[in-house]
């Protein structure tokens, strides 16, 4: 019996230190950002699920949301919500274009600069393509299945919003997995995606109403 | 002499209550332990996909209701990308703002927000009057800060709250897809100001 506890137990923390992270180093950074540069420079559309969970901690249960997100380059996105209701946001041009189960509107992002400058992130993070921002300060970790990267926003008013962005890169292919958004109080926004179909033919009017 | 009279009348005919405009008729019965169910439950996170339209501006997004203990209920509204708009706490007579996005910051905003979200969550307001028309809808009668309203509760269920000045209506709560004491669909209404909020459970 006590051989067969130190057992589990040894087994526990094996694959705790398995799925443990580590920091990069410098070196390691450096490759990482050349390979994520290359993975974001031959990408000109990105269509993939994806799959939204808004943490609240007083809430039971995260709020799931479901959709399909649709990216062409230089900087058009396009979320759009199917579950549990029907809702889609469209960034371009520097406009929010939304469709809300029919009600279209158009809001003008220069209206909220904490809007736009979180809309250039969704842009940049989709595309992998983060690191050129002096916004932020990086730190770098990776794990036996993906390399993660945190921003935190060097402005006051964006930092009082959003104390950190979190990225998930998949080791293989290099691109973004997962979206991590954490607010000052520790609730947080998870953008997880699947199905990735990179450079399939996508037409500017999915980016319409 | 002519005209006070005249404006005397014309002044209490604009004062006449609520119930006696719409020939309500006083009753004397027990009132229920729990006249607003829609947000008493402990175990259960209230979703609501929303739409607000406050003076020509409309805001959409997920609406979130808590019940956190006796009389403490935690009111939050995100974008559907999940960005907070606004955080509030509940707790009895208080009311905290955890959060609010500095371009909604604005205290006639903030102040009717309060307002409906308190007559919302609101479970057992203290009944002052009960009516009754015809049928079996009755109206209970109380006071929330210095405001009249009047719940009208159809088949042992509550299904409109109304605001109400003197003889006429300033604002409705109503309650409609109702199902083990969760409300599918809720609407507020004013009369006066230009503040619509929609729910849709989620």
């Amino acid at each position: 019996m006590r051989n067969l506890l130190f057992l589990v137990v040894l087994i526990a923390h094996t694959s705790l230190l398995l799925a443990q992270e580590s920091k990069m180093n410098n070196t390691e950074i450096a490759e990482f950002k050349a390979k994520i540069n290359e993975t974001s420079k031959a990408t000109t559309t990105i269509h993939s699920n994806f799959t939204q969970y808004k943490h609240l901690d007083f809430l039971s249960n995260d709020i799931t949301t479901q959709g399909k997100m649709a990216f062409k380059v230089p900087n058009m996105v396009k979320w759009e919500y199917t579950e549990p209701f029907k809702y889609s946001i469209i960034f371009k041009d520097d406009k929010l274009i939304i469709n809300d189960s029919g009600t279209k509107s158009n809001m003008d992002l220069g209206n909220s600069a904490l809007f736009k400058k979180i809309n250039q992130l969704i842009v940049n993070s989709v595309k992998g393509n983060l690191f050129q921002d002096s916004d932020f300060t990086m730190s770098y970790f990776k794990s036996s299945k993906y390399y993660k990267v945190i921003f935190i926003p060097k402005d006051e008013k964006i930092k009082s919003y959003i104390a950190s962005f979190i990225l998930f890169f998949d080791k293989q292919q290099a691109d973004v997995m997962e979206v991590k958004m954490v607010e000052p109080t520790n609730d947080y926004t998870r953008i997880v995606f699947s199905d990735r179909l990179i450079n399939k033919p996508l037409d500017n009017e999915v980016f319409t109403n | 002499m002519k005209y006070l009279l005249i404006s005397l009348s014309l002044l209490l005919f604009a004062c006449a209550s609520f119930p006696k405009k719409n020939n309500l008729e006083r009753i004397n019965s027990d009132t229920p332990t729990v006249i607003n169910p829609y947000f008493s439950d402990l175990s259960m996170d209230y979703i609501y996909k929303a739409k607000i339209n406050f003076a020509e501006k409309s805001f959409g997004g997920i609406f979130v209701i808590k019940k956190l203990g006796p009389e403490h209920h935690r009111v939050v509204f995100t974008t559907e990308m999940g960005n907070k708009l606004f955080d509030f706490s509940f707790i009895k007579d208080e009311f905290r703002i955890n959060f609010i996005l500095s371009e909604m910051d604005k205290k006639i905003l903030i102040n009717l927000l309060r307002r409906d979200f308190t007559v919302l969550i609101n479970e057992n307001p203290i009944i002052l009057q009960q009516f009754q028309t015809l049928g079996d809808s009755i109206f209970f009668e109380t006071r929330i800060k210095n405001n009249t309203y009047f719940y009208l509760r159809v088949d042992e269920r509550l299904h409109k709250i109304l605001e109400t000045k003197g003889s006429k209506e300033k604002s409705d709560y109503i309650f409609t897809e109702i199902e083990n004491d969760h409300a599918g669909k809720i609407k507020i209404r004013h009369k006066n100001i230009k503040l619509t909020i929609d729910l849709k459970a989620i």
